[in-house]
Formats: C-alpha cells, sequence, structure tokens
C-alpha cells in the first residue's frame, strides 16, 4: 500500500503508454520488415526472405538520381541555413533595435503557414520573375523552409548562456568579431549540432514543398517515392524507408553521443 | 551605437534578404488572387476583382473542405494529446530511467524517419490485405475486410500518428513542470487514482494541454500528403484542394484566394484557441 501511493502513475497509466509506443513503431517496424517481404502484400508468418527491393532500389536509375539531388540539395541547404541563422539568432536575441519583432515574425512565418502555400507561392514568384525551376530555385526555397529551424534552435541556446561573458571578453579587450568566435560559437556547440541534425532530416523529407519547386531533373527523393507509389506500388518504396531510417538511428545515436539526446530535444 | 547597428545590420543582412524573398511571395500570391486566370501559360490578367473569393465562397464543396478541415484537425489534435499524455508521464516520472530513454528512442527514430516512409507503412498496414484486418479476420472477429483507407480512418490514424511526437515532446516540458507533492497529498489523503489524475493532475496539466494542442492543430491543418497518398481522392484537406486548383485547373488566382481563405480561418481558429488556453492559464493561477 504504501508503495503503492509512492508510485507516481498507476497501471493504467502504463498499459496507456505501453501501446502508444507500439502504435508509434508499429509502422517503422513494419515497413522495414516488408521491404524484405517477397509479395507487394502483407504476409504472416513471412515465407521468404528477399533482398529484391533494396536491389532494385539501389539500382533504380530514378531513384538513385533523386537520392543524389536530396543529398546534394540537404548538403546546400544545411550548413548554409546554420551560417545565415546563428548571426541572425544574435542579432535577434542579443540587440535592440526597431522592428525586431517583426522581422523575427518574417522569418518564423515558414514556420506557420502550411508549406503547400509556401510551395506554391514560392512557385508562382519563380515564374513571375522568369525564374526556371532548377537546384538553385529548390535549394533557395529549402533554405526558407529551414531558416525558422535554425533561428528557433540557435535562439533557444543563446537565450540559455550568460551575456555577462561576452561582456566579460570585451571588456578585456577581445574585439567583436573575436569574441563572437571564440566565445559564442563554442557555446552554442549543442544547438548547431541538433539544428543540423534536424535540418538535415526535414530537407530530405520535406514533400509539401518540393512537390512545387522540383521537376524531372531535380525530382527529390520523397516526391520520386510518392510517384512511385502512385504508378507501381512494390515494396522499393520499404527500401527506401529502410535507408532513410537506418539513417534516422545513426543521427539519433550521434547526438545521444555528442551531446545527449534529452537535451537537443529541449532546444 | 553607431557600430553596434552596423553590426546587427551586417548579421541579418543574409537573413533579411530570405525574408524578403518569401514575403514577396506570400504578398505576390495573394495579390495575384485579386486578378482573372490569364492565358495559358501566363498566371494571372485583367483588372482587380473579388470574382475568385466569391467563388470560394459560394462553393458548397470548398466550404465543406474547408470546415470539414478544421473540425477534423481538431478532432485528431485532441485524439493526439490522450494517447501523448500516458507517454509523457512515463517519460517524464518513470522510476527506471532506460524505460524513458526507450520511449525517447522510439519517438525520435520515428520522428526522423519521415512523413513519405510512414504514409507508405500505412498503406500496407492498413490495406485490404494489410496486418489489421489479416489479423483480425485470423482472430474470426470480421468476415471481410474492414475498409481502412481511402477514408478519414486510414487518414485520422496517420495524422495522428504524424501528430503524436509533436505532442509528446511539447507535453514532456509541461509534465516536467508539475509538482508531485500536491498529487501525493490527494493520495494521501485518500483520494484514489484515477480521481487524483482528473481532479488534481489534470488541472493543473491544462495550459500546457492547451499549448499543445494549439501547436498541432496548427501542423494538423496543414496535412498534405497523408490525405493525398490515404485519402485516394476521397479525403480532401484544404492543401489538396489548394494543389488541384494549381496543377489540375492551372488556375493560380483561384489557388491563391483558396489559400487566403484558409489562412485566414486558420489564424482565426488558432487565435480563439490562444485565447482560450490564456483563460485556462488564468483560471488556473487564481
Amino acid at each position: 500500500m504504501r508503495r503503492d501511493l509512492e508510485a507516481k502513475f498507476g497501471p493504467v497509466v502504463i498499459l496507456l503508454a505501453t501501446f502508444a509506443t507500439i502504435f508509434l513503431l508499429l509502422p517503422v517496424i513494419f515497413v522495414v520488415l516488408h521491404s524484405f517481404s517477397p509479395t507487394r502484400y502483407f504476409q504472416w508468418p513471412p515465407t521468404e526472405f528477399t533482398l529484391k527491393w533494396h536491389q532494385d532500389f539501389y539500382t533504380s536509375t530514378m531513384f538513385m538520381e533523386a537520392a543524389r539531388n536530396s543529398l546534394v540539395m540537404a548538403l546546400i541547404v544545411t550548413p548554409l541555413s546554420l551560417v545565415i541563422g546563428v548571426p541572425a539568432s544574435y542579432a535577434l536575441v542579443r540587440g535592440t533595435f526597431p522592428g525586431k519583432a517583426l522581422i523575427q515574425q518574417v522569418i518564423l512565418s515558414p514556420l506557420i503557414i502550411p508549406g503547400v502555400v509556401t510551395g506554391v507561392s514560392l512557385l508562382s514568384l519563380y515564374s513571375a520573375g522568369g525564374l526556371r525551376i532548377g537546384m538553385f530555385g529548390l535549394c533557395l526555397g529549402m533554405l526558407i523552409f529551414a531558416l525558422p529551424f535554425a533561428v528557433r534552435a540557435i535562439s533557444a541556446n543563446l537565450i540559455g548562456i550568460d551575456p555577462r561573458v561576452e561582456e566579460a571578453a570585451r571588456s578585456l579587450g577581445a574585439g567583436p568579431l573575436r569574441t563572437f568566435f571564440v566565445v559564442v560559437v563554442p557555446q552554442l556547440k549543442s544547438g548547431v549540432l541538433a539544428a543540423s541534425v534536424f535540418i538535415f532530416v526535414e530537407a530530405v523529407d520535406n514533400f509539401s514543398i518540393a512537390v512545387f519547386l522540383s521537376n524531372d531533373q531535380t525530382r527529390v527523393l520523397p516526391v520520386a517515392a510518392y510517384q512511385y507509389i502512385k504508378d507501381f506500388d512494390d515494396p522499393t518504396v520499404a527500401a527506401m524507408a529502410t535507408a532513410l531510417i537506418v539513417l534516422s538511428v545513426v543521427l539519433v545515436m550521434l547526438l545521444e553521443k555528442l551531446i545527449g539526446f534529452q537535451k537537443s530535444l529541449r532546444l | 551605437m553607431e557600430r553596434q547597428s552596423n553590426r546587427l545590420a551586417v548579421l541579418l543582412t543574409p537573413a533579411l534578404i530570405l525574408a524578403i524573398v518569401i514575403v514577396s511571395a506570400y504578398g505576390y500570391f495573394a495579390y495575384s488572387s485579386l486578378f482573372a486566370k490569364g492565358p495559358m501559360g501566363s498566371g494571372f490578367a485583367g483588372t482587380i476583382t473579388f470574382e475568385n473569393y466569391t467563388r470560394v465562397l459560394a462553393s458548397a464543396s470548398n466550404r465543406s473542405v474547408l470546415f470539414t478541415t478544421l473540425y477534423a484537425s481538431v478532432v485528431m489534435s485532441v485524439l493526439t494529446i490522450a494517447i501523448a499524455v500516458p507517454m509523457a508521464m512515463v517519460i517524464v516520472r518513470a522510476k527506471r530511467q532506460w524505460v524513458a530513454n526507450l520511449i525517447m528512442l522510439a519517438i525520435a527514430v520515428t520522428f526522423l524517419s519521415g512523413g513519405v516512409t510512414r504514409a507508405y507503412s500505412w498503406l500496407i498496414l492498413l490495406g485490404n490485405k494489410g496486418l489489421f484486418n489479416l489479423a483480425l479476420t485470423e482472430l474470426g472477429m470480421i468476415e471481410r475486410p474492414l475498409k481502412l483507407l481511402y477514408n478519414w480512418l486510414g487518414v485520422g490514424i496517420a495524422i495522428v500518428h504524424y501528430l503524436l511526437p509533436f505532442a509528446v515532446f511539447t507535453l514532456v516540458g509541461a509534465v516536467r513542470n508539475l509538482n508531485p507533492s500536491v498529487e501525493e497529498a490527494a493520495r494521501s489523503l485518500g483520494a484514489s487514482r484515477s480521481v487524483t489524475f482528473w481532479r488534481v493532475t489534470m488541472p493543473m496539466l491544462l495550459p500546457g494541454l492547451m499549448v499543445t494542442l494549439t501547436l498541432i492543430f496548427s501542423i494538423a491543418l496543414a496535412s498534405f500528403l497523408f490525405p493525398m497518398l490515404l485519402g485516394g481522392g476521397k479525403v480532401r484537406m484544404i492543401a489538396n484542394q489548394i494543389y488541384d486548383r494549381m496543377f489540375v485547373d492551372y488556375d493560380i488566382p483561384y489557388a491563391a484566394a483558396t489559400s487566403v481563405v484558409f489562412l485566414v480561418s486558420a489564424f482565426v481558429a488558432i487565435w480563439l484557441m490562444t485565447l482560450l488556453s490564456k483563460q485556462v492559464k488564468r483560471l488556473n493561477e487564481r
């Protein structure tokens, strides 16, 4: 009885949380299993084991081109959004100037405005400005989409840093640039790491903006997967999903190793 | 002072350029809603007109899609919170750290595995020959497969699953801020677990729940991929409507007017929710 009173939640909560966790993991685990299934439908018990879909995925020109496009785009967008986002966050958190709240709102607006609207708006601006859909337009759109994530994570990180350390560095004679790179940037390590992982994954996964800003030459993975599901519907997409899940497990473990997972979530 | 503001300008300039691009994009798109559809290949033409707005508002199908989007998003968000609360409680309060870590890991991997992956997985899981129908048939609970795809049930399951990680991440903070000694006091005064939960824990958690609800509601409203893939054309949300105006009808001004009406109603709904959560917070503090 005494022990029971001390427990912070009862068996009902444990049961519900268990079900919720199963619900959460079910599609992720299932899609990995399905990628080895010899049939295009679900089968139980599994009769055979095949690597055919994985082979198909890694030898498909369409998927490999899409994977390359996604990778190139994410590798351009992730560092660029941080290079732009870190100084901007610093100005927004530490500075005082007129119009600060408005600028912040505008930078963060793609977080609130649905991706479809952002995608269509950019597409119509591009066509009005005579910009053909291509890698540049795709990266620009993704950069606009990724910047709010960078600014949000870095700002949260900056708010947690004592500004007096910077003041001390300045009063000891360090210039503003030196203070920024020697004092501020090292303290942003966890924010930058968490934001990089998050932005990389979001850029690779984004569908609602990418579907408007990519064409046959710059098709990215989610768009290729969508078209494939509509036209063929076989587990090749499960093989792609497995690759993405493996990537996300690796990234989560990397975050855990480098900064501690719980900490990175708070950003 | 002068030098400080110069420095800030340098720091902000690249971000400002991107901000100008996105504002022009939104602005230009909204502006195009005031014109008629132009000849093939061009965006819009003619003189200023409100015709697109009357078309959006007069069409019964538009109104029903808009209403359904708002209503379904509320229902899905509430369901998500109901599933997320026990998870957040276990994460924060589990005596064994590995239990909390395990759930967090499950959430993180699911979250990072992406939307297309999960949409595809639900497509197979919920199909006529999917896991659920096979299991239920095997158990003798149903004779014919249940229709779980191409209706709101399937789309709803997928969207709730998509929202769940966002909800748990946000709720973990709210649960962490609860003072467990208040609940312990209720328990030691003889209140049962469920009475304590509903009468003590929930009221304390309510402001956090409202913040979470508002966040996931705004994510649910923007759903696009799930209804498109799992709805089979029968389940339409407003984002799908906008997409079709653009790529099926090639009518940019109509797409723009639909987007403006959507955004205005979304902002009103979110504003009402924020108002409500402020009210809840005030009541709570009293």
